[in-house]
């Protein structure tokens, strides 16, 4: 049970991490055209 | 220029040499005339990553689908000087970031071109990029208040499921740390709009919706902080900070729902209000050509215009004639026929012939711009009802403030924490706005929808008193009728022969642009054998008519001086002249004369029809004689006509039939009878000329298409409908909730869900009017 007590802070700190990497993503407009994600699979990759 | 001429210029087209495109030293193409920092400073900022670059925002013309977007990219990315480059499939929109040093703006958009789509510059760039970021930082509030939300969750549970004695104290208040942790950035940030909102009301001495919302969330966060900080104070040692996460991310994801919804509205204007070209050519006097940025455009100017391109500004044909495309402005799907002599308007489409054009309006001038304008000011406009509720809203607010306290002074003595949730929860639950939401939303989607189609709303009340009118007026001319004249009757010199008179009356006839000459070129009977004759010599009295020398092609015979025109003009005695309004007339003096009349609108008596089956009574008011407009009427199946009427009189009458009790819609065409519309409860401007600016109409139909009144009137009666349901759902959700949560059956998070539930529900029944008219109508 102690190990509650390191793992309780630990996942405080996870969520912050967290809620900084979707700021990085939602910065970087990868919510804004979904439906374009979807097609990628079909284009062709330039680099092998 | 991509989009190559249809057809081959016809005619008196203008065909540049190729030399004069040229002669303008240095050439520059298309795209270089953006080669100057001035020009790409309008649509460029310096990027934020690196003062040496700059971020550009341009339209993509051309996107079909998701793919084409990663094709731009591997384009723009594949040109030297570009550093990033983001696409949007959805938005139709690029932005590029570039290095000047290496590359200008003309690299990138011929990297575009190449890829097969079109690069604009997007001049709106600091209103989209301020809406971008809006957009991104409601997003990035609502998941903070999402992922807090759920770690909350976690740290809750075991309080609810322990068996006393089960959780150590210590660990207890672990949770309740850790909760809090999570909680403040949820107070902090998640919450800034409402605690804003409140903030901005509160300072200009009112109570506003965001008041009690926000109350909630302090005294909610406040009540909660004690308990884990103070366990022993009055609030007890209960913590309610998954409620509160809850409902703040409740709230927060029902208004980006909303968000997203309108956007989508406004992104159909948006694509309406970046249509013109970027570039467009100017003729010199030396009759070179030069390229300019359409910004550098002055009234006065002369601008050739290819085929496969739009106009930039208002103008007058001066050379060519061509088929132009303005169905965005007017809805209209059919390609128009304009000639030398004819208008255009700016953002419509040349579709056939290269013509020059004389710039009469430019920017904000054009009747473009008014339109775009119009839709803004008609979209920032507040019905009657809207009105209302925000008035409402206010003695609202204190009701549930004090309901709120009554509901706590209740609970109190039983429970002080569980009290101030029940407080709270009348607090949330009763923010009325989905009741604010109900009236504007729908009248806005209704009033897209319209302006798609060709129909202007320029006040939202005026969707509203369309719905209660039971009498329609039109005013004949120009709404019943086309502006097009028709020949209805020929008369020929007893001894003279009819076909050889109506041959040369065509042939003279086809010297003038006048309304009545084309009336006249128009009919078949009077065209059949008019090419068999030549007219040289021909001169034309402004107001009076065309003389010139007719002779028939073969030579059979001598050329013969003839006269077409007024009765005046001809010498025709009076005695002759009946109702004929055009004359033809020889050596020997009066040869033919003319009846012309207005020709019907080919719709009209389906619309007539139309409106009488939803149970609106149709009356005609004319100036014409009685019996002419008696004739129109009786073919459209309208019974109530007032013929003769100058416009006081028709004044008059409106007068008369709203002493009857009637409301009426009066059909114009917006310019003669512009106080006759005024004096309407609800007016259309009609027919191609309205001067849109001063127009007093309510409604102004661009395309001059009938069957659009009919259907303004069945939306009108539509969103009508729809309001009435959002106001009943509305009431009846704030009605039902504030007792329930009074009486503590209603938990904070449920109120914030239903509350967010509520607003939503009103926003999607009022989107279903953005549907295409027919398409909802139908449906319905």
């Amino acid at each position: 049970m102690e190990i509650l007590y390191l793992l309780i802070p630990l996942s405080v700190a996870l969520v912050f991490f967290f809620l900084v990497a979707l700021w990085w993503a939602i910065d970087r407009g990868q919510f804004e055209d979904i439906d374009r994600e979807g097609a990628r699979i079909l284009e062709e990759s330039e680099k092998g | 220029m991509q989009t190559a001429p249809l057809i081959e210029p016809v005619g008196t087209s203008v065909t540049a040499p190729a030399s004069a495109l040229r002669a303008a030293a240095p050439a520059l193409t298309e795209l270089e005339v953006l080669d100057d920092a001035v020009e790409w400073m309008a649509f460029s900022h310096t990027s934020p990553a690196n003062p040496k670059w700059l971020e550009s925002s341009v339209w993509i013309d051309g996107i079909t689908c998701a793919a084409c977007a990663t094709k731009i990219e591997q384009a723009l990315c594949a040109t030297p000087g570009v550093i990033r480059a983001d696409v949007s499939a959805a938005a139709h929109r690029a932005t590029v970031v570039w290095a000047p040093d290496h590359v200008k703006p003309s690299g990138w958009m011929q990297a575009v071109r190449r890829a097969g789509y079109r690069a604009l510059p997007g001049y709106d760039q600091a209103a989209v990029e301020l809406r971008r970021r809006a957009a991104r930082l409601a997003l990035w509030r609502t998941l903070v208040a999402g992922l807090c939300m759920m770690q909350v969750m976690m740290y809750a549970y075991p309080a609810y499921v322990a068996v006393p004695g089960d959780l150590s104290a210590e660990m207890e208040q672990l949770l309740r740390w850790a909760s809090w942790l999570l909680a403040l950035p949820v107070l902090l940030f998640s919450c800034g709009p409402f605690f804003r909102g409140a903030a901005r009301d509160l300072a200009r001495g009112r109570i506003g919706m965001e008041f009690p919302v926000a109350l909630g969330m302090l005294v909610t966060f406040a009540v909660s902080s004690a308990g884990t900080f103070d366990p022993g104070g009055v609030f007890g040692q209960e913590v309610y900070f998954d409620s509160f996460t809850m409902f703040v991310f409740f709230l927060l994801a029902g208004r980006w729902l909303e968000l997203r919804l309108r956007d989508r509205t406004a992104g159909a204007l948006e694509a309406l209000a970046n249509r013109l070209p970027a570039t467009v050519q100017r003729l010199l006097a030396d009759g070179t050509v030069e390229l300019v940025a359409l910004r550098r455009l002055r009234v006065g100017d002369t601008l050739r215009v290819r085929a496969g391109e739009a106009f930039g500004a208002d103008g007058l044909i001066l050379q060519g004639q061509t088929q132009v495309d303005q169905s965005l402005l007017t809805g209209e799907s059919h390609p128009l026929q304009r000639q030398a002599g004819d208008t255009v308007i700016g953002g419509s489409y040349n579709l056939l012939a290269n013509v020059d054009v004389l710039v009469q309006g430019v920017g904000a001038d054009t009747r473009f711009a008014c339109i775009v304008d119009l839709m803004h000011s008609a979209a920032s406009s507040r019905p009657r009802l809207a009105a209302l509720a925000d008035r409402l809203a206010g003695p609202f607010l204190v009701g549930v403030l004090l309901a709120a306290a009554a509901a706590c002074a209740y609970w109190w003595p039983i429970n002080p924490g569980h009290a101030v949730m029940v407080a709270v929860a009348v607090l949330i639950v009763t923010c009325p706005c989905a009741l604010a939401l109900a009236t504007p939303t729908a009248m806005l989607a209704s009033a897209g929808a319209l302006a798609r189609q060709g129909v202007l709303v320029r006040r939202l009340q005026a969707l509203e008193a369309l719905a209660e009118v039971d009498t329609v007026v039109f005013d004949k001319t120009g709404t019943l009728t086309t502006d097009q004249m028709r020949v209805s009757a020929v008369t020929v010199r007893p001894g003279a022969d009819p076909q050889v008179a109506m041959a040369m009356g065509a042939a003279i006839a086809e010297q003038s642009l006048h309304p009545l000459a084309r009336a006249i070129t128009r009919d078949a009977a009077c065209l059949a054998s008019a090419s068999a004759y030549r007219t040289s010599m021909a001169r034309e009295v402004v107001g009076q008519g065309v003389c010139a020398e007719v002779a028939p092609i073969d030579g059979s015979a001598a050329a013969s001086p003839l006269r077409l025109g007024s009765a005046t003009f001809c010498a025709v005695p009076p005695g002759l002249s009946g109702s004929a309004q055009v004359f033809l007339s020889d050596v020997h003096g009066w040869l033919a004369s003319y009846c012309v009349v207005q020709e019907l609108r080919p719709e009209a008596a389906s619309v007539v029809a139309q409106l009488q089956r939803s149970g609106l009574e149709v009356v005609m008011l004319s100036g014409d004689e009685t019996a002419a407009a008696q004739a129109v009427a009786e073919s459209l199946g309208i019974t109530r006509v007032y013929s003769l009427c100058s416009p006081e009189q028709k004044l008059d009458r409106l007068r008369s039939l709203q002493a009857d009790g009637r409301r009426v819609a009066m059909v114009g065409d917006g310019i003669n009878d512009a106080p006759v519309l005024a004096a309407a409860e609800v007016a259309f401007a009609f027919g191609q000329a309205v001067p849109l600016a001063q127009s007093y109409a309510d409604f102004v139909i661009l395309g001059g298409q009938l069957p659009l009144v009919a259907q303004a009137l069945e939306r009108s009666r539509s969103t009508m409908r729809v309001v009435r349901q959002n106001l009943a759902w509305a009431l009846a959700y704030n009605l039902s909730c504030i007792p329930l949560a009074a009486a503590g059956w209603l938990p904070a998070w449920l109120a914030g869900l239903g509350m967010a539930g509520s607003s939503l529900l009103v926003v999607l029944n009022a989107m279903r009017l953005a549907q295409p008219l027919a398409a909802f109508d139908r449906n319905r």
